[in-house]
């Protein structure tokens, strides 16, 4: 089955800013979805009190109340989509609208797959924002990290857990070419790479015939861009963007915990049969604690991707909404 | 600096009696402005800053600096510049060229002093990077024009005051001071632009005191400054004016340096920024959101530690400006009983603001002042012409003040279809926010001036202020940031600013979370005010629930400059505002060299937060004390002033990149040129 997570829109929402600010890591997306899923899932929701508020932790509704199966039941959504939800407050050209799209390690790679997760992704968006398109979509590929040229000691920290060797170049311009299709089709305006140094920006560019507009790259904390990089980018006419955000934004471990049945999960998926001795002892009450005793869902889940979107008032330049799908998906 | 109208002004105590005609006729145009402009949607945010500059003239030989009085002559040049014209620039209240697409050049305007220039944009920013780049080289842009219209040993040059202003000599072409108008021992009328507004307005604001201005700023006490230090140049034999008896009744305090003129605060050059909202109800809420913020940038921006030849023990002009209009009677400022007037009145016409004016479900009564002063008549005709009552509150608090300047003319036939009335009290009204309706038949919208920086020496500093302030308010906008604050607390931290290195060693109210809650229910998923549907009441749909409050007093505490900008360290701490401000970049597209531009100016900012730059205060203090001819007894005399002034050009040119002055600037701006690649 295939699990799609969803934060909702994230601005104005305090917990996830205040975890996130200054922060280099994935923190913004992790929290926020962690604030999302506790939201919906505490019993406690609807009288304004999401906290805990004893010493034992508070019983969660059973997965099932707050998420959504699709009818064949191969999709399930956390939560539940907002049937409520407007959308954007003016009209479509007011918005630079932005997605980036974290392709994950272990997630499918193949041609097909990427050009349906790339769909998937961007059609999630349009509903959500209720719009027919989108303006840039920045694409990410497992394992690559775009260095700078100076020491830069704090970089390391905003790479999250390293789980994948960086894709080889062929897999990402086949991926490429199934991206290059949806912007065809007239779903994204432009498109664009992240985290590529200027020698994989020339490989990629020599076995591709539609250049990326925009390459993202991660410079907070050292202004040094290695001087082959910017004037390959410059001959190329591909912007370089600037970013903050970890590539390695949904390690399984984390997304593990998000949907598990300790203290800070959402109770969807039941203890990992996988789990040692110590995780077993606790199963039982685990259970019964965490999903009101009735099973939650089993298997080993394996995160596919995650899209990150954007949309900014132009002429006023206020982020009006912003916010994350994962899909991940539950074998076994 | 407001109308520029032309006509026949009032003295007091004339212009007096026309006061409530004045506020009345005001009253009425404010109505209209606001009935027309009140559903006004959707405006760009489009922003303004304002430079102010003092010309001084350099004697090299005799190494002697001089303020420059000739404003009158620069601006005629300016005006009569084709080339500056056919740009678009020029000089509003003279000539200026057809705006034009593409750049504009800039305009300049004459000021209070008629040693000072003013000068702005001649198009207003919008909130594109590319403009945000742009600003300092306009910046500088404008200063290279400035020059080329002085002669050769004149300099625009931006501190915020002139260091031996009042000394009765460092003035060119010179004037005996004690003229009719500011009757100033220490200043001549000359030193006041000669528009008859200005000279106007000083007199009136005396007569209507009753007696001089009287500024007194503690004087620094260096190692061999007298105990108690009596200001050695104040005339206690002087029989001009009725007023000269000021000194002999005790005027000028011990330990203090005494001021008697306008021109010694309206005398100061201030960096000021306006934006345009998109509509009224975000006009409020910014004008509330930045309200407990001006402190905070005041100590930030310190650059005031000289007057009139002496060190002072403060560090910032605010004061001094405010004492310098203050224009309340013995009765309102409660030395005599009430009798004529009809209130007394805490704070000076120049202030940190009084109200808050938004009508957010975050703003609880208990910030409100306690001690704010209405017009009630004004406030229930405001209401009954259709305001809402905070709104209406906060104008019929501006509207307590007497007109200063009226023109006779003026009072003939009240026109809707103008703001003169209205403009003659709010433009009169110097608080450290301004709420500004539209215009009269423009297409501008509501705005929202932020007033209490200090002018930076270097345009560089002056742009990172700038660009600063604009996206602290992307940033409240953006995250729905909640900084409401007591306002007597907003004024006390007014008050701290002041002190020497209060960047360094002193505390401020502010509020411990800024951040909102996230809702519980579904509606967390709309976004407070920003995304609030354009509603014709002016009210906007809050979306947090209505959690009870706890005691206001819990929800701030003292901090430290460093910790206001750069954030708390502890767990759930103040998040800083310039860690939020990179939230709100991280959320954008953002090119690799405008990333590092803007970094630049973040870490100016945060440097002189963390006090590992310095403030031009303390730069300026430690010039002087360090100064071979200073003689550690508190004097800036001429030479000192000299090399002052000289240095202080020098930092304006090479801005620490020949590594003098680097202690304002650290390594940030010296490596600038080699950022990208």
């Amino acid at each position: 089955m295939k699990l799609i997570l969803s934060t909702s829109n994230i601005m104005g929402a305090g917990s996830s800013v205040r975890r996130s600010v200054g922060s280099k890591s994935n923190a913004e997306f992790v929290s926020s979805l962690r604030s999302n899923l506790d939201e919906h899932s505490s019993p406690e929701q609807t009288n304004g009190i999401t906290n805990g508020n004893g010493a034992a932790t508070p019983a969660k509704l059973h997965y099932k109340s707050w998420t959504k199966q699709s009818s064949d039941g191969t999709e399930l959504h956390i939560p539940n989509p907002d049937a409520s939800s407007s959308g954007l407050e003016e009209e479509r050209e007011q918005y630079d609208i932005t997605l980036k799209l974290f392709y994950l390690p272990g997630g499918s790679t193949d041609s097909a797959s990427r050009t349906s997760q790339t769909r998937e992704a961007i059609e999630l968006v349009l509903k959500e924002l209720g719009v027919p398109s989108v303006d840039l979509l920045i694409v990410s590929f497992p394992g690559i990290y775009f260095d700078e040229q100076e020491d830069c000691p704090t970089k390391i920290s905003t790479r999250g857990p390293v789980e994948a060797e960086p894709e080889g170049i062929d897999s990402i311009i086949e991926s490429w070419k199934a991206v290059e299709s949806l912007r065809e089709e007239g779903l994204v305006n432009k498109l664009g790479v992240a985290e590529f140094g200027a020698e994989r920006l020339a490989m990629f560019l020599e076995g591709t015939t539609r250049r990326p507009m925009v390459n993202q790259i991660n410079l907070r904390d050292c202004c040094s861009v290695p001087r082959d990089l910017l004037t390959l980018a410059k001959e190329k006419g591909v912007e370089l963007l600037v970013h903050n955000d970890c590539s390695n934004i949904l390690p399984r471990g984390t997304l593990r915990e998000l949907l598990g049945p300790g203290p800070d999960g959402a109770g969807v998926l039941a203890p990992s049969s996988k789990a040692g001795d110590k995780r077993k002892s606790l199963h039982g009450e685990a259970n019964k604690n965490g999903t009101n005793g009735e099973v939650a869902l089993s298997g080993e889940v394996q995160p596919q991707w995650v899209v990150k979107y954007t949309a900014v008032v132009k002429n006023r330049g206020i982020v009006e909404n912003k916010g994350y799908f994962a899909c991940a998906e539950l074998e076994g | 600096m407001g109308l520029l109208a032309i006509g026949t002004p009032l003295d007091w105590p004339e212009a007096k009696e026309k006061a409530s005609h004045v506020r009345k006729w005001g009253i009425e145009q404010l109505l209209a402005i606001w009935n027309n402009a009140k559903g006004k949607e959707r405006d760009a945010l489009l922003w303004g800053d304002e430079i102010e500059y003092l010309v001084v003239n350099f004697d090299d030989e005799q190494k002697e600096v001089k303020l420059s009085l000739r404003q009158a002559d620069i601006l005629e040049a300016l005006a009569s510049d084709p080339e500056l014209l056919k740009q678009g620039g020029g000089v509003p209240d003279l000539a200026r060229g057809p705006a034009k697409g593409g750049k504009t050049a800039p305009v300049f305007h004459p000021e209070f002093g008629r040693f000072m220039l003013e000068a702005t944009p001649g198009a207003p920013w919008g909130i594109g990077f590319k403009d945000l780049l742009a600003v300092e080289g306009d910046m500088r842009w404008r200063r290279e024009i400035a020059k080329q219209h002085m002669e050769a040993n004149e300099f625009p040059i931006t501190l915020t005051t002139f260091p031996r202003l009042g000394d009765r000599k460092s003035i060119t072409p010179y004037y005996p001071p004690s003229g009719s108008k500011l009757r100033s021992q220490f200043l001549p009328d000359e030193i006041a632009n000669p528009h008859i507004r200005f000279p106007t307005l000083a007199a009136n604001i005396r007569a209507r005191r009753g007696r001089k201005v009287e500024l007194n700023v503690p004087v620094f006490h260096d190692e061999k400054t007298a105990k108690p230090f009596k200001d050695p140049t104040v005339d206690y034999d002087l029989h001009n004016w009725p007023e000269d008896d000021d000194v002999r009744n005790g005027a000028a305090k011990d330990d203090s340096i005494y001021m008697d003129a306008m021109a010694f605060g309206m005398g100061s050059c201030c960096l000021q920024i306006t934006f345009q909202a998109k509509n009224i109800d975000e006009g409020r809420t910014m004008y509330d959101q930045l309200s407990p913020l001006g402190p905070i940038l005041l100590a930030l921006t310190a650059a005031t530690p000289i007057y009139k030849g002496f060190l002072a023990d403060t560090d910032v002009r605010w004061n001094q400006i405010s004492g310098a209009v203050d224009d309340r009677t013995p009765e309102e400022l409660g030395e005599k009983p009430l009798k004529n007037d009809r209130w007394r009145i805490p704070k000076s016409r120049y202030a940190s603001n009084s109200t808050y004016i938004a009508q957010d479900p975050r703003l609880r009564s208990e910030y409100l002042d306690p001690d704010l002063v209405v017009d009630e008549e004004h406030k229930a005709r405001l209401i009954e012409g259709g305001m809402d009552e905070r709104l209406a509150t906060h104008f019929a608090h501006l509207f307590i003040r007497d007109p200063i300047v009226v023109f006779s003319e003026d009072l003939e036939e009240l026109d809707l279809n103008k703001a003169d009335h209205f403009e003659n009290l709010q433009s009169t009204n110097w608080q450290h926010m301004r709420f500004k309706p539209p215009p009269v038949g423009s297409d501008i919208g509501w705005r929202v001036e932020v007033r209490p920086m200090e002018i930076q020496i270097t345009d560089f500093e002056n742009a990172a202020f700038s660009v600063f302030v604009v996206l602290i308010t992307r940033a409240i906008l953006t995250f729905n940031l909640n900084f409401y604050l007591p306002i007597p607390r907003t004024t006390e931290n007014m008050e701290t600013a002041h002190r020497r290195d209060a960047v360094l060693n002193d505390k401020f109210h502010f509020r411990k979370d800024p951040l909102p809650r996230r809702s519980s229910s579904r509606a967390a998923t709309t976004n407070g005010s920003t995304s609030a549907p354009p509603s014709t009441t002016g009210t906007p749909t809050p979306s947090r629930p209505s959690t009870p409050f706890g005691p206001v007093e819990d929800e701030y505490e003292l901090m430290t400059v460093n910790e206001i900008i750069n954030g708390q360290d502890s767990p759930g701490g103040f998040p800083g505002l310039i860690p939020l401000v990179e939230m709100y970049l991280d959320s954008l597209n953002v090119d690799v060299e405008t990333r590092c531009e803007l970094a630049q100016y973040l870490a100016l900012i945060r440097g002189r937060a963390d006090g590992s730059l310095w403030t031009a205060a303390r730069w300026i203090r430690h010039f002087v004390r360090g100064h071979a001819k200073y003689e550690g007894d508190s004097v800036v005399n001429e030479e000192v002033s000299y090399d002052l002034v000289k240095a202080a050009e020098r930092v304006t040119i090479h801005e620490a990149r020949d590594g003098f002055g680097k202690e304002m600037f650290g390594r940030t701006r010296m490596q600038r040129n080699g950022v990208v690649g």
